[in-house]
């Protein structure tokens, strides 16, 4: 029995939080256009790829699996909670990939460089493995707080602390917990084990998150 | 079908912790199975254990042979069930049909043929056939209530766990509701928890009341009013001071010669002209209360 439906996920899902993600979007967009001789395009193209798609990621996964109005239905049903986690956090990480990936090829067509962030490879890593960390991070906060705004509290702290001290994060042994390496110091000589650590750590988060979830009188 | 031993929740540790439940032991077979008990006696708290979505402190459940405290257990009987809970919150953006159809999805119903010509059935049989269409968030609260059933129905269920189902409802709709639970419990087992006491006296053969997380009655309605029998009394006085000496008045009617209360209690000996009557669910629910109390 496969107890999944791709129609019913995307019927159900919040679509006022789509504005949310495309409002950054478009202006970032609108960002590049007005400041183009003003800014380096590429640091604005980092900017929202890295910096920025990461946060609101983590902010609409915090509200990706409490923040249903039919949990207790939901819960009433045979379905695992790991479905339930994939179901919701895939969503919110599908979106982000779209609007990154629309997002760079825009900035391709309007002649950035993104040759500083290594191939391709590397360019789709700088912005994917600070999101699936703090859509991690998020679920397993709200979660763990039984509320919605535990994850979001927590990605915002997380993410304001890296932003402004993101010089020193690099050099000291937090460097395997910067969420921007990828983006910011794409030649640093620890990227690697800083993206295998941080994709370690949003596994651990995840499966903290599976185990919550299972203790299903904690949501209702 | 559903064995229950020495049932207990505890929710919260140490001076803060609060017992939903204190050792439940009941055995419930198919029909029509009513919970009666104030707020806060633990009849949601029951209900969720039984539909496997929260966890009991101590005790056993066994619901068709499957042990309800391990995971394996709980999907088997989360297959086998069909819930209704209190506070019932759905997608409002969908419509009627396609969030019946969502349910029967999660509940494992893959063929689309037979689940399309499920959710028809169902809907149909809780008279929402001409609103399928029509999205959630235009509906009244009955109607909303009738898609809760229906989703809860959609599997086909051996047993029905429907919680506070009426709460809210004209009365029309609830005589509505309470013929159709009736006659769904004709082939399952249907607990209907509430604590409207005119719900289960129209409804079930068989009940308890719960008060405090723990039984206090167990039988059928005519056995809850024999043992009311001789607690009853209806009073008349002119006086404006309302009768006492331990006696809970049930009901007040104004009439020309006075003010005539119903009286429920242990001794009407305090009023000589108080005149012994026939218990009705309700003076019987009171008297268990105020044993209970």
């Amino acid at each position: 029995m496969k107890r999944f439906s791709l129609k019913y996920t995307l019927l159900t899902y919040r679509f006022d939080q789509l504005w949310f993600p495309l409002a950054f979007w478009a202006f970032f967009v609108i960002l590049t256009l007005l400041l183009r001789d003003q800014v380096e395009d590429f640091d604005i193209a980092r900017a929202y790829i890295g910096v920025a798609i990461p946060l609101v990621g983590g902010f609409m996964a915090a509200h990706a699996i409490l923040d249903d109005p039919a949990i207790e239905l939901r819960f009433a049903t045979p379905i695992r909670a790991a479905q339930i986690l994939f179901e919701r956090t895939s969503l919110i990480l599908l979106i982000q990939a779209v609007c990154a990936l629309a997002f760079i090829l825009f900035a391709l067509l309007t002649g950035v460089d993104f040759t500083p962030l290594g191939d391709a490879f590397h360019l789709q890593l700088a912005w994917l493995v600070p999101t699936v960390a703090m859509i991690a991070l998020a679920t397993f906060g709200a979660i763990l707080g039984a509320q919605t705004m535990t994850g979001a509290f927590l990605v915002g702290l997380v993410w304001i602390i890296q932003v402004i001290i993101r010089d020193g994060m690099a050099v000291n042994n937090w460097k395997y917990a910067y969420l921007f390496m990828g983006i910011l110091n794409p030649e640093h000589p620890d990227l690697a084990s800083n993206q295998i650590a941080l994709f370690a750590a949003s596994a651990i988060f995840l499966f903290f998150a599976w185990r919550l979830l299972n203790r299903q009188e904690r949501y209702i | 079908m559903i064995q229950i031993t020495g049932l207990t929740k505890t929710y919260g540790t140490g001076n803060k912790s609060v017992h939903a439940l204190r050792g439940v032991d009941l055995q419930i077979n198919a029909g029509m199975f009513g919970l009666l008990g104030p707020n806060g006696a633990g009849k949601t708290t029951f209900m969720r254990i039984l539909a496997g979505i929260v966890n009991p402190s101590g005790g056993s459940i066994r619901v068709d042979g499957h042990d309800l405290t391990t995971e394996a257990g709980k999907r088997a009987v989360k297959s086998m069930l069909g819930y209704l809970p209190q506070e019932l919150g759905m997608y409002a953006e969908l419509t009627a049909e396609q969030f019946v159809d969502y349910m029967a999805i999660l509940k494992g119903l893959d063929d689309s043929a037979k689940r399309n010509k499920r959710v028809s059935e169902v809907l149909d049989m809780v008279g929402l056939r001409d609103a399928a269409k029509r999205k959630i968030k235009g509906f009244s609260g009955g109607m909303k209530r009738r898609v809760g059933i229906a989703q809860a129905l959609v599997n086909n269920p051996r047993i029905l766990i429907v919680d506070e189902p009426t709460a809210g409802l004209d009365p029309e709709e609830r005589i509505r509701f309470r013929n159709l639970l009736v006659n769904l419990a004709a082939e399952r087992v249907v607990l209907l928890s509430t604590h409207i006491v005119e719900d289960i006296g129209q409804t079930c053969r068989d009940l308890t009341v719960l008060a405090r997380g723990q039984i206090i009655f167990r039988g059928s309605p005519l056995e809850m009013l024999k043992a009311t029998e001789g607690h009853v009394w209806t009073y008349t006085t002119a006086s404006l001071e309302k009768p006492n000496h331990d006696l809970t008045v049930v009901s007040m009617l104004h009439l020309a010669e006075g003010t005539q209360y119903r009286l429920v209690g242990a001794s009407a000996d305090g009023y000589p002209t108080a005149q012994p009557t026939q218990p009705g669910l309700e003076d019987a629910y009171v008297w268990l209360m105020k044993q209970a109390n």
